[in-house]
């Protein structure tokens, strides 16, 4: 397991969203706990208790909050839009789809009939094969040869009166937003936060706990006060870890656009 | 009274490792007990390839092949998989190019699929022919075909030519027929057209019956300019017409029969590779009329027949038809199903072994027996006229299954395969392109 490979670490996706919360919140109180035990009795020879020793450490933990809420939630905020995004572009395919279909439906037939079934078997196989594979990050291949089928079997209707021209040209410029939004749609399964920000993200949160482990105070109060710290680090970084990947975990893309489509297309 | 113990820094040490330990202890089994058991595990796959085409001349054929073989895997994932594994299809286009299937049979395999089911043209099949030998991995071909070659690494589900081509001769000749005499034979420029044409020249000449080859024209795939070819119908007198045209080449085939205006009870033309699929894309006023003729067709009235379509429209679309190639893709996915089952493995050697027990399926069109000789199946012989709803009224059809010859004496005199034994027996080399 390479673990600067961020694909080594997809397999926390597979954890029920509550689990993986508690298993995020135990990872970093566990960290500040053990730390406490190991780590404090070795930083507390470089700090000098005197009076204001806790003041000094309580000014440097503030200023660097600030910079690091700043950082985490600047980061949640970029996380979401990637979601948000990719999520507007799934709705945007199935929406230039549903035009598509309304479109072909009224050519003659037999090319109205063969058109709408091959865009019916678009819809399915983006439903029940391309959906699991991009939950497991993999840019799925296959809808490119339906769209490619499509695209031929549309190309082959010759129009012959004028409304027919208009209709045909309607199409062609719909099926180019299809295809537009398809590609977006799968440029996102793969997008995901840069490597370094996670490094920034998480060396932040070590020098944020190392921070509390050189205050002077009972041991018990350290215990609590930087475990309810670190906790909410653990859970700040679960919401990250989620939105991270638009396809996967809970924050995630559902294919409920093609599946109303699908049903509407079925009544047909 | 004594003073009260001071707690020491050791004393917390000791009550914070604890109390880890205590926290560590009390959520673990909450936390990782997620990990293994709350988490559904990603079930076991094994890969299988599926080779059609999906675009070009071809597609308006292969897409409901591959279609109907998707259905079938899907079922059997939705039952539990085989093995208990679940079946992963690899499906990639090969386009109507014959130089690609090898590409994609190679893409399928090196994925790691333990057999294909696929090809349309006997070209394409031969192309991957050698790619699967040499990976040991089992191709299942459910397109009817010439015969004239065995694999041990090929199941072939569809017809050959003494289960199609020689039934629809003798139909036309008979009374049921129309009694024809001339014979204009027209194919698409493929392998399977002109040796399927040479077996029925062949056949004709040793039953020395009245009906006669009198043309014979070839036009390439894809090609769809048949007005050249209809006058040479017209002006040799023929009476009926064979075709063997495949693909969306039927599209002209039938518009140029219908603009020089042929009549179909005058000149019929029984087609080979024209099913309910190609029919949705013919217009009626051009095909009604005229017969293909084929192992299935979608208006078999069998409680079996209903049940399938049914649940192949349910999940496809209403609009959907079911055709001759589509029943024998759907069967050799259950026969490959039985045999690696009975095998207890999904080892090519495994299931060889099985299928020379012989294996049954009980398919929509009727019983289909894998014929452990040949590795061929058995099939019905039926002839269908083509309705203007753009299906079929079954005229004719064989009482029983008809057990595939691939090397039919008449045209390959000396040749036979019986893969339980010796393979294939060697006859004198045939020109097909020869005289007969």
């Amino acid at each position: 397991m390479n673990l600067f490979d961020p694909e080594s670490w997809f397999w926390l996706y597979d954890i029920p969203p509550f689990r993986l919360s508690l298993l995020f919140v135990a990872v970093f109180v566990g960290f500040y706990w053990i730390g406490s035990i190991i780590v404090r009795p070795i930083l507390r020879q470089f700090v000098k208790y005197t009076a204001g020793s806790n003041d000094i450490v309580g000014y440097v933990l503030s200023c660097f909050c600030v910079f690091y809420g700043l950082l985490l939630g600047l980061i949640a905020v970029t996380a979401y839009q990637n979601v948000a995004e990719a999520g507007a572009n799934v709705t945007r395919e199935a929406a230039a789809l549903s035009a598509l279909y309304e479109d072909v439906s009224r050519y003659p037939e037999p090319h109205a009939q063969n058109l709408r079934w091959l865009l019916r078997d678009y819809t399915r196989y983006v439903i029940k094969y391309a959906w699991p594979l991009q939950q497991r990050g993999i840019v799925p291949q296959e809808g490119a040869i339906r769209a490619a089928a499509f695209y031929d079997r549309l190309l082959e209707f010759k129009p012959s009166t004028p409304a027919e021209e208009l209709l045909h040209g309607e199409a062609l410029h719909q099926f180019n937003g299809f295809l537009e939004a398809r590609q977006m749609r799968l440029y996102s399964v793969k997008s995901s936060l840069p490597a370094s920000m996670w490094y920034v993200m998480i060396l932040g949160a070590v020098l944020n706990i190392a921070i509390c482990w050189l205050f002077d105070m009972r041991f018990i109060t350290q215990l609590m006060l930087g475990g309810i710290l670190a906790a909410y680090l653990g859970i700040m970084m679960h919401l990250i870890f989620d939105m991270n990947q638009p396809f996967r975990g809970d924050v995630s893309i559902t294919p409920e656009p093609f599946e109303t489509l699908y049903a509407r297309m079925e009544d047909n | 009274m004594p003073p009260a113990a001071k707690t020491t820094r050791r004393d917390a040490l000791r009550c914070g490792a604890a109390a880890t330990l205590a926290a560590a202890r009390a959520l673990a089994p909450a936390l990782f007990a997620g990990c293994s058991l709350g988490i559904p595990p990603r079930a076991k796959t094994v890969t299988v390839g599926l080779l059609h085409s999906q675009t070009g001349p071809l597609a308006i054929s292969a897409t409901s092949l591959r279609d109907i073989q998707l259905h079938a895997f899907e079922q059997i994932n939705a039952a539990g998989g085989m093995l208990g594994r679940q079946i992963e299809v690899r499906a990639p286009d090969t386009r109507s190019q014959t130089n690609l299937f090898p590409k994609r049979a190679l893409q399928v395999l090196d994925a790691g699929a333990v057999a294909a089911f696929g090809c349309w043209t006997s070209a394409s099949r031969k192309a991957v022919l050698p790619i699967f030998e040499e990976a040991k991995k089992l191709l299942f071909y459910a397109v009817q075909y010439e015969g004239n070659e065995s694999s041990p690494y090929v199941v072939y589900g569809g017809t050959v030519p003494n289960q199609q081509i020689m039934p629809t001769l003798d139909w036309l000749a008979s009374a049921a027929g129309g009694l024809r005499k001339k014979l204009f034979l027209v194919g698409s420029d493929l392998v399977f057209p002109r040796t399927a044409n040479f077996v029925a020249k062949k056949h004709l000449k040793a039953q020395a019956k009245e009906l006669h080859v009198v043309g014979e024209e070839y036009l390439p795939l894809g090609d769809r300019n048949f007005s050249g070819v209809v006058r040479k119908i017209l002006d040799a007198g023929a009476d009926c017409v064979l075709s063997t045209v495949n693909g969306d080449s039927n599209l002209g085939l039938f518009a140029a029969l219908a603009e020089a205006q042929v009549d179909p009870r005058k000149i019929p033309v029984v087609s080979t590779s024209i099913g309910e699929d190609e029919l949705r894309s013919l217009l009626p006023s051009q095909v009604t009329g005229h017969y293909a003729s084929g192992c299935y067709f979608q208006s078999l009235d069998t409680p079996a027949n209903r049940t399938w379509i049914d649940g192949f429209r349910k999940e496809f679309g209403y609009d959907r038809v079911t055709d001759d190639p589509m029943e024998p893709g759907w069967c050799l996915v259950h026969l490959w199903k039985q045999a690696v089952e009975k095998a207890g493995s999904f080892d090519t050697a495994a299931v060889r072994q099985v299928f020379r027990e012989g294996l049954e399926f009980a398919g929509p069109g009727g019983p289909v027996r894998l014929d452990p000789k040949t590795q061929h199946t058995s099939k019905f012989f039926r002839m269908g006229r083509i309705r203007s709803d753009r299906q079929f009224d079954i005229v004719q059809a064989s009482p029983e299954p008809i057990v595939a010859d691939p090397y039919p004496e008449v045209a390959f005199p000396g040749w036979s395969v019986d893969w339980t034994k010796d393979g294939v027996t060697r006859g004198a080399e045939v020109d097909i392109d020869g005289e007969v």
